[in-house]
């Protein structure tokens, strides 16, 4: 059996700015290999600047790896391929003011990935619009506002909405929760929630929040600089005694540095 | 004598549709050293109020207060003038989005130097530099940045955006201000981070005397060493006092809904399961509830509710509510 997802060491490498042809390119991303089953939610966790976006990035088509691989149900996926991947791996992004289109109705930025992906007549086309935005818990009618008529919560659940209306496999979500209200964000992890129950979708989450990757995630993904030091089920995370940074990313501890990289250039001087 | 004192002020706007009053009679004290976290939704006026403090508000919108006063000294009564050299002294503002407040075309060294006080350094030429590039690196080490070297040579934009905040926090605290107001400024950083500029920050307040106002969105952001804490929904103060009392035995039913709503609370829950909220979205400008503002989401909203419930007391805590939970039994 296939698993839904699967990555075979992709990996990302940049060229540092004000540098020779010959200097050494930084790594975003090492090797990094994980699996992805259906209906299941996979949260990638690390600290800043640790690859997380990165990683993210790759898996939904928007930037392309420097090397590796990645297979959608045991077939492999090649960046170029955007319109097969676009229809099975969907992103959602933090700012949902600057990933929405603020000239266009919510109707119409709905239909976009309609029109480029599939085969429909118009009014088959508004039908699914409507119960996409009734799935995510907005009206019908919310079809013909334009984004700057909605609140932030409403705009994260239009963002939403055009993530699954091609009724995607994965949605990729990078710190969409963070921005949101406490009232809101419960609300749309419901809804993400409900979702999942409903069309088996599976999610990959990029998150700081320990309670949020508790609540919702079956597996870990953990990253240090670019590096993958941890990927296992949730539970086992949580019980089985860990590495200081994996401890402290899980349970919102201080790390110390030097016990991880063993090396104390990591002095403090007050 | 409070540092900081804000009797019901009170901020209107004209807007497309009509005289909004985004602000409804705020009281906030501040005492010197105090660290004080003001929570609330967004829209909720945290930042206006952070603005009415700094004075960069709107010069065309109705500021009104029976009493703003900083350090005994009445600001509403000073020209701007007064109003700039007090804010630029005393007080210091770090804002939600690092990269937009950063300058794009220094590096994080000459954006740091330019904020240390001349003052500070003295001595010979070479003196001077050397002792500046050492407290540069010490403001790095102090904001939890370790390889001060390669971040002091980088460029806002090659930061990530945790590191940028970080170092938006070191330019704030470089001319040792009395009061930071912190604008939420931890949201980007991964918990352990936040740890650590939680517990600077908290430091800070006491080694220096520095007064913190933290502006969160979320109670389980709060800083741990957070004396008092206030709820501010819509523009109306709902519930303030001594963050203890308050979040174990909260008298207003916005602040009970916002901790059973933190991510705190969400620990504790069964994974996968419903998670507690509040029914319905932050009202708009155009359509503010009369009275309480609360009213069309509160579970324990009445018809009283429709009048502005005055502020009430109970020990340590302050509360506008009419029904009020967690009451002692009498
Ligand atoms: N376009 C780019 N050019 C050069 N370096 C980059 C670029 N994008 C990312 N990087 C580097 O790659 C590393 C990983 O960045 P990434 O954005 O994936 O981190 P992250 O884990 O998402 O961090 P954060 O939690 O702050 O969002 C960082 O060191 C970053 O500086
Ligand atoms: N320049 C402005 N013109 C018109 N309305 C404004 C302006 N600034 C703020 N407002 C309104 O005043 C209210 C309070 O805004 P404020 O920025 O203080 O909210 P906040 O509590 O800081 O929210 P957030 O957590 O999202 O930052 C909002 O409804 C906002 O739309
Ligand atoms: S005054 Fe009424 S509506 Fe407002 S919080 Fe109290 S019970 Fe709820
Ligand atoms: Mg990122
Ligand atoms: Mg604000």
């Amino acid at each position: 059996m296939s698993h839904l997802l699967e990555a075979v060491d992709l990996f990302k490498t940049f060229r540092p700015r004000r540098s020779w042809p010959w200097s050494k390119k930084s790594v975003a991303l090492e090797p990094t290999s994980f699996t992805l089953e259906a209906g299941e939610t996979l949260a990638i966790m690390g600290e800043t600047g640790s690859g997380k976006s990165t990683l993210s990035k790759i898996i939904a088509g928007v930037e392309a790896p420097s090397g590796g691989e990645l297979y959608l149900n045991g077939q492999k996926l090649n960046y170029a391929q955007s319109k097969r991947r676009c229809q099975n791996i969907r992103m959602v992004f933090q700012d949902s003011d600057k990933s929405l289109n603020q000239q266009l109705t919510v109707g119409q930025q709905l239909e976009e990935p309609l029109l480029f992906n599939r085969e429909m007549s118009n009014s088959e086309r508004k039908q699914l619009i409507h119960s996409t935005l009734r799935k995510v818990g907005l009206l019908a009618e919310h079809a013909a506002f334009y984004p700057h008529m909605l609140s932030t919560g409403q705009k994260q659940r239009v963002a939403i909405a055009r993530a699954i209306i091609l009724d995607p496999q994965i949605v990729v979500a990078d710190e969409a929760l963070v921005a949101l209200d406490p009232s809101v964000r419960a609300q749309i992890i419901n809804l993400m929630l409900d979702l999942q129950k409903d069309m088996g979708i599976s999610y990959i989450i990029v998150t700081h929040s320990p309670q949020i990757v508790k609540h919702i995630a079956d597996k870990i993904l953990i990253l240090y600089r670019g590096k993958m030091i941890a990927f296992n089920e949730t539970e086992r995370l949580l019980t089985e005694k860990q590495q200081p940074y994996v401890q402290a990313l899980l349970h919102e501890h201080l790390i110390n540095h030097s016990q991880i990289t063993g090396n104390s250039s990591a002095k403090v001087t007050e | 004598m409070d540092l900081l004192d804000i009797r019901n002020l009170t901020i209107e706007m004209d807007g497309p549709h009509g005289r909004v009053r985004v602000l409804d009679k705020v009281s906030l004290q501040l005492k010197e050293g105090e660290v004080h976290s003001l929570v609330g939704e967004s829209g909720s006026g945290k930042s206006l109020l952070a603005k009415a403090v700094i004075g960069v508000l709107n010069p065309l919108w109705d500021v009104t207060a029976d009493r703003l006063w900083w350090n005994g000294k009445d600001l509403l009564a000073m020209t701007p003038k007064q109003r700039r050299a007090i804010t630029g002294r005393d007080m210091a503002m770090i804002f939600q989005d690092p990269l937009a407040y950063l300058d794009p075309n220094s590096t994080v060294a000459e954006q740091i130097t330019e904020a240390i006080p001349a003052g500070d350094v003295t001595g010979t030429f070479m003196h001077r530099r050397i002792d500046r590039k050492t407290r540069v690196a010490q403001l790095l080490h102090r904001v939890g940045i370790r390889d001060h070297d390669a971040i002091m040579k980088s460029y806002p934009y090659e930061l990530s955006e945790g590191i940028a905040q970080k170092v938006s926090i070191a330019i704030a605290i470089a001319h040792r201000p009395k009061l930071l107001i912190a604008d939420e400024p931890t949201t980007a950083m991964e918990p352990s981070t936040k740890d650590q500029i939680q517990r600077l920050l908290g430091k800070l307040a006491v080694s220096q005397s520095m007064s913190v106002l933290l502006i969160t969105q979320d109670v389980a952001s709060i800083l741990p060493a957070t004396q008092r804490v206030s709820l501010l929904y819509c523009g109306q103060m709902m519930e303030h006092g001594d963050t203890e009392t308050v979040l174990n035995r909260p008298a207003h039913p916005y602040t009970d809904a916002m901790i059973k709503m933190s991510l705190q609370a969400h620990a504790e829950l069964e994974p996968k399961s419903k998670l507690p909220s509040l029914p319905g979205a932050v009202p708009t400008l155009r359509h503010m509830p009369i009275g309480c503002r609360l009213g069309p989401r509160c579970p324990y909203a009445q018809k009283q509710c429709v009048k502005a419930p005055l502020v009430r007391h109970r020990d340590e805590q302050s509360y506008y509510c009419h029904f009020p939970l967690n009451e002692p039994e009498a």
